[in-house]
């Protein structure tokens, strides 16, 4: 399956997808930390995470598929809602909240 | 090792900006950028604009660029004495 295709079907398949270092529970990097404390804060539990570490193709290809040269990304009801960065700012004016809140 | 000044060099190259301010370490680097170019764009295509003008470098050279993206009106509102 196209790298695309495999990107398309997990946005699809799940609410909230964090493409991410490591996992929820072990971080490998401070910003996909950020991420995931961020998503926990705003009461979604269960974050469905892909480990970009783990599979170089999705770890490239997510990058191309977003236009995006950084991860985490975090993609809400198959949208793409931005990296660690913008998840702060929508976190600190209760965006993020009020986005996460019907997909959870 | 890239420093915040040639960071902020390659930003200023490919996009005008009203205020540019770049600190970090060498790997991670923390943007203000002001710039008219972000006048009824969302944040990520903001950043995807900052990303588009540092092009390759953002895959080779700069591991982690943080960036706070404000049109000029909006630097006004929250005060310069941020920055």
């Amino acid at each position: 399956m196209d790298i695309r295709d495999v990107i398309q079907n997990q946005i699809g398949s799940h609410p909230v997808v964090l493409y991410m270092k490591g996992s929820a529970d072990f971080p490998q990097c401070g910003f996909s930390a950020n991420a995931v404390r961020l998503l926990r804060s705003c009461g979604v539990d269960q974050i469905h995470t892909v480990d970009v570490l783990q599979d170089p193709a999705i770890r490239q290809g997510i990058k191309e598929f977003s236009n995006w040269p950084t991860v985490p990304q975090l993609y809400v009801n198959g949208e793409f809602v931005g990296g660690s960065d913008i998840m702060t700012e929508m976190y600190q004016s209760g965006e993020l909240a009020a986005l996460l809140k019907p997909a959870h | 090792m890239v420093l915040p000044d040639d960071v902020r060099r390659y930003i200023a190259q490919g996009l005008a900006c009203e205020h540019l301010q770049v600190t970090g370490d060498g790997q991670h680097f923390e943007a203000l950028i002001v710039s008219e170019a972000f006048e009824g764009k969302s944040r990520v295509a903001r950043h995807q604009v900052v990303y588009a003008a540092l092009g390759d470098r953002m895959r080779q050279e700069i591991h982690a660029l943080s960036m706070q993206t404000l049109t000029p009106a909006q630097w006004a509102a929250v005060g310069q004495d941020k920055a």
